[in-house]
């Protein structure tokens, strides 16, 4: 509009006033200033109703509905689970393709990109974290709403294809996660996916399972040709394929609008999208307002979750040559995990699983209960729940607990400091750890196992015996001989081979700053021979080691004092200096 | 209108959602802010925390592959391998050879690309390489560990006495050290370089037992397991079972004879699996033929003590 003239006519603060108005109402789409400021004060908006204009104008408005049934609005009705996967997901894209500019799929630079990605990019971690952390989220909420949407019986007619294309989306959301699994390129990735890969290969024919392995690795084993194809998995063919599946879902979701509660209707009947105007809440402002401080609350846990509690791993580099002991899937794949310790790789990788799939997306076609509500679905209710414990039996029975045990003194290092990831000892660290050699046993045991001679023998040679290594000089210590020896009888009472054990810790200076911990465990066997299991490890003083889920070592926090304080390190950050 | 129990937990108040809103950004952007700020010193320990892993592994590769010849600790082993724990190697080793680079990729080299024999050298085992890319076992990011692992000695090594320091250069072999200490004591005449490599005629034949160590064998070759699919062997061949393996090998010939011949002529055959040209040719001009008849048949014997 010209602004001559309306200068003229309005004066020149109208006129201005008019302007920012205009521009506001250009921002969001439609609201004006004032219709905004009445929003804030929960004012009921006036007719025709001017909160629905974003709803025409603006693109990313236009897919949500305007207005909801008051009863699905409720939190405990949906928990929001569908609105928080398709946050994780656009979360997950903007931290894993912040990721990409720092990662080449090769197996010369992807770990060696994550260490450098660890220790040398600002926020690098936090990205790293904050992604893994939404991928596994994100699992979890997707299953989550499945069995959300079960319960309340949301699958049923006219929401069939909703639900199938929901489940399309948690087998993606699956593949997706267990792809990106094996791009850091660490000992974890490459066992859990060849074990993952390996279970195509049951598929029959042979020819076919062959086939299909060999197209997933790119090669017998997975090399480059297997990194590349993960990464372009997951980062190209699995989103575009859950992009589309996607849409297909949420166009139904809003076509059929969300299932009521199944109390509010008649059973057969379907009136979600037959809202009353007294029940209607509109999505401006309440339900926006509703979603977005739910997801910056959920934003915020993570965040505070990544501080403190969360950090992805990172083992040793993947080597093809060396199976670390007791090999573990991600938690979400441990039922599969555990149905293969069961059974052979074709019924527990193959059948079963496909069985699963078909039976979860016929679902809708099989069920030919009209009913929705609880009463009414005994049968189906309680199959899902029988279904549910299943499957977590048979993840108990897939975590390291459950599984197959190695020679006792095999298990009891393993346990208190593994080949791979951190174990208690590393934990501790290098600085609990006083250099000289700890018996787990105390002077009266050693006498009974090997006579007053050689047990006087022994403590000459200036091993220290349990009843002198004390709580009070440190704690920490004490308790890594007291897990030591606390593993040992633990195999002692599980093994009739295990007998007399008694254990010494020798704690060497290799170098400066470098200490060589020798676990010697001996026993004597079933017939009475007496034998001996040495495994050495190193420890270095800067070395640190973390649990994905344990509480996260901010001791680098005092590393401040030298750089200058926060001031310094942030010029440093900023390179200023 | 069905309303469950609890629905008096339902947040309706804008206000309180719009306030819930802000709360949660405002903890968001102060722990992100709290990240940044600590982001420098988080960058460094990390750095320290994948050296020091990297050391780590190092000294498991190093027990296992390297410490046969250059010893536990770095102290080397007489006419085998130099000591790399030590004073000498760490301060003046580049210099005595003209070496311009650093101490690390000097170290890098020699891992990975091995060590030709050479004429005048008083070792008389030649390096292996160890570097996948020359034939060897072991990958770059090994080699970088292994080379982290041998600096790591350098803290206390630069700090040894001259008496402490394990580097032994042979009789009557300048191998600079003694030039750098004459020097040091205001004396410039150095010892002239002489051929130590040739077998002495009037010494004592050496029993095969310090041959295998002197000579480098056990550097590549263990002698307590046995040679099969199953179990793990270093660079050559495992030897524990080699009485009942070496007659199997080349149609036609004896045990002797495939051993003497795999010690004199190591490329005549090489096993399946094993690649050539790692194992010394010139073990004939090292040893009299006494001594190697005598490491052969000793090499033979199933009883010999482990």
């Amino acid at each position: 509009m010209a602004v001559q003239p309306e200068t003229q006519n309005k004066g020149f603060f109208n006129t201005i006033l008019d302007l920012a108005d205009d521009t506001f109402t250009r921002i969001t789409a439609g609201i004006s200033a004032g219709e905004f400021r009445k929003m804030l004060r929960g004012e009921p908006p006036g007719r025709p109703n001017p909160r629905l204009r974003p709803h025409s104008d603006s693109f990313l408005l236009h897919i949500k509905p305007s207005y909801y049934h008051e009863s699905v609005t409720r939190f405990t009705h949906t928990f929001r689970l569908g609105l928080l996967s398709t946050y994780l997901f656009i979360l997950e894209t903007i931290t894993g393709a912040i990721l990409m500019i720092w990662y080449a799929p090769t197996p010369e630079r992807a770990y060696t990109d994550m260490i450098r990605l660890l220790s040398n990019v600002p926020l690098g971690q936090f990205m790293r974290d904050m992604h893994r952390l939404g991928a596994e989220l994100m699992v979890a909420i997707v299953t989550a709403h499945m069995v959300r949407a079960y319960l309340t019986g949301s699958y049923k007619p006219p929401r069939q294809f909703t639900w199938f294309t929901g489940v399309i989306l948690l087998v993606v959301t699956l593949f997706l996660s267990f792809s990106g699994y094996l791009l850091p390129w660490d000992q974890l990735a490459l066992w859990a996916v060849t074990i993952g890969t390996s279970m195509a290969e049951a598929i029959p024919p042979k020819v076919v399972g062959d086939t299909v392995n060999l197209l997933a690795r790119g090669a017998p084993d997975i090399g480059s040709s297997g990194l590349l194809r993960f990464y372009l998995l997951h980062v190209l063919f699995l989103p575009l394929i859950l992009i589309l599946f996607f849409f297909v879902h949420y166009y139904k979701v809003v076509l059929y609008g969300i299932s009521l509660p199944a109390q509010e209707e008649e059973i057969g009947e379907d009136s979600a999208k037959k809202v009353p105007a007294d029940r209607r809440v509109y999505f401006l402002p309440d339900v926006f307002l509703d979603e977005t401080s739910f997801l910056l609350s959920v934003t915020a846990i993570m965040v505070v979750w990544v501080a403190t509690y969360f950090q992805a791993p990172l083992e040793s580099i993947a080597n093809p040559q060396s199976t670390p002991l007791h090999t573990v899937a991600p938690w979400y794949f441990y039922w599969l995990q555990g149905l293969l310790k069961i059974s052979d790789k074709f019924i527990s990788g193959v059948l079963l699983p496909g069985v699963l799939l078909v039976l979860l997306m016929g679902i809708p076609y099989l069920d030919p209960n009209p009913s929705r509500r609880i009463k009414d679905r005994r049968v189906a209710i309680i199959s899902g729940v029988m279904a549910g414990v299943v499957m977590i039996i048979w993840s108990y029975m897939g975590t390291p607990q459950y599984a197959v045990q190695g020679a006792p003194p095999i298990e009891v290092v393993q346990e208190i400091m593994p080949e791979e990831g951190a174990g208690l000892v590393r934990e501790v660290g290098y600085k609990h750890l006083p250099n000289g050699d700890f018996l787990t046993v105390d002077t009266d045991t050693l006498v009974r196992y090997l006579g007053e001679e050689d047990a006087q023998k022994l403590l000459d040679s200036g091993v220290v015996p349990m009843d002198n290594i004390h709580d009070e000089d440190d704690p920490e210590f004490a308790e890594v001989m007291h897990e030591f020896a606390a593993g040992i009888s633990e195999q002692q009472e599980r093994d009739a081979n295990f007998n007399n054990v008694y254990g010494i810790l020798h704690v060497i200076q290799d170098q400066p700053h470098l200490k060589r911990l020798d676990w010697e465990i001996n026993y004597l066997s079933g017939e009475g021979e007496s034998d001996k299991f040495v495994r050495s490890f190193w420890l270095h003083e800067d070395a640190l080691y973390w649990e994905q889920y344990a509480r996260r070592d901010l001791s680098f926090i005092s590393r401040l004092t030298e750089d200058g304080g926060v001031l310094g390190s942030m010029k440093n950050l900023l390179g200023l200096e | 209108m069905h309303k469950p129990l609890y629905h008096y937990l339902y947040i309706k108040s804008p206000i309180a959602k719009i306030a819930i809103g802000i709360l949660a950004l405002v903890v968001t952007l102060a722990v992100l802010g709290g990240i940044i700020v600590t982001e420098v010193p988080r960058m460094e320990a990390q750095t320290a925390n994948w050296n020091g892993r990297s050391i780590e592994k190092g000294a498991a590769l190093f027990a296992s592959n390297c410490a046969p010849c250059h010893g536990d600790h770095g102290q080397g082993t007489m006419n085998v391998a130099p000591a790399l724990n030590s004073k000498y190697w760490f301060t003046h080793r580049l210099d005595d050879l003209g070496y311009t680079g650093s101490q690390k990729s000097y170290v890098l080299l020699t891992v990975a690309a091995g060590r030709p024999s050479k004429v005048n050298s008083q070792w008389a085992q030649r390096m292996a390489t160890w570097s996948r890319n020359y034939g060897g076992p072991l990958r770059d990011d090994q080699i970088d560990a292994l080379a982290n692992y041998i600096l790591n000695w350098q803290e206390s090594a630069v700090e040894q006495t001259d008496e402490e320091d394990p580097w032994q250069p042979f009789d009557g072999v300048d191998t600079g050290w003694a030039g750098v200490r004459a020097a040091e004591a205001g004396i410039t005449e150095t010892v002239g370089i002489s051929d130590t490599q040739t077998v002495s005629e009037t010494a004592e034949p050496r029993a095969p037992e310090v041959l295998f160590v002197n000579m480098g064998c056990s550097g590549c070759h263990n002698l307590n397991e046995p040679q099969d699919e199953n179990t793990p062997h270093l660079v050559g061949p495992n030897l524990g079972n080699l009485a009942e393996v070496a007659g199997t090998k080349v149609p036609g010939e004896d045990a002797e004879t495939y051993v003497h011949t795999s010690i004199v002529a190591p490329n005549d055959f090489v096993n399946p699996g094993y690649l050539p040209n790692l194992m010394p040719q010139n073990f004939a001009e090292q040893m009299t033929p006494e001594e190697i008849n005598a490491l052969v048949t000793w090499l033979l014997d199933p009883n010999r003590p482990q």
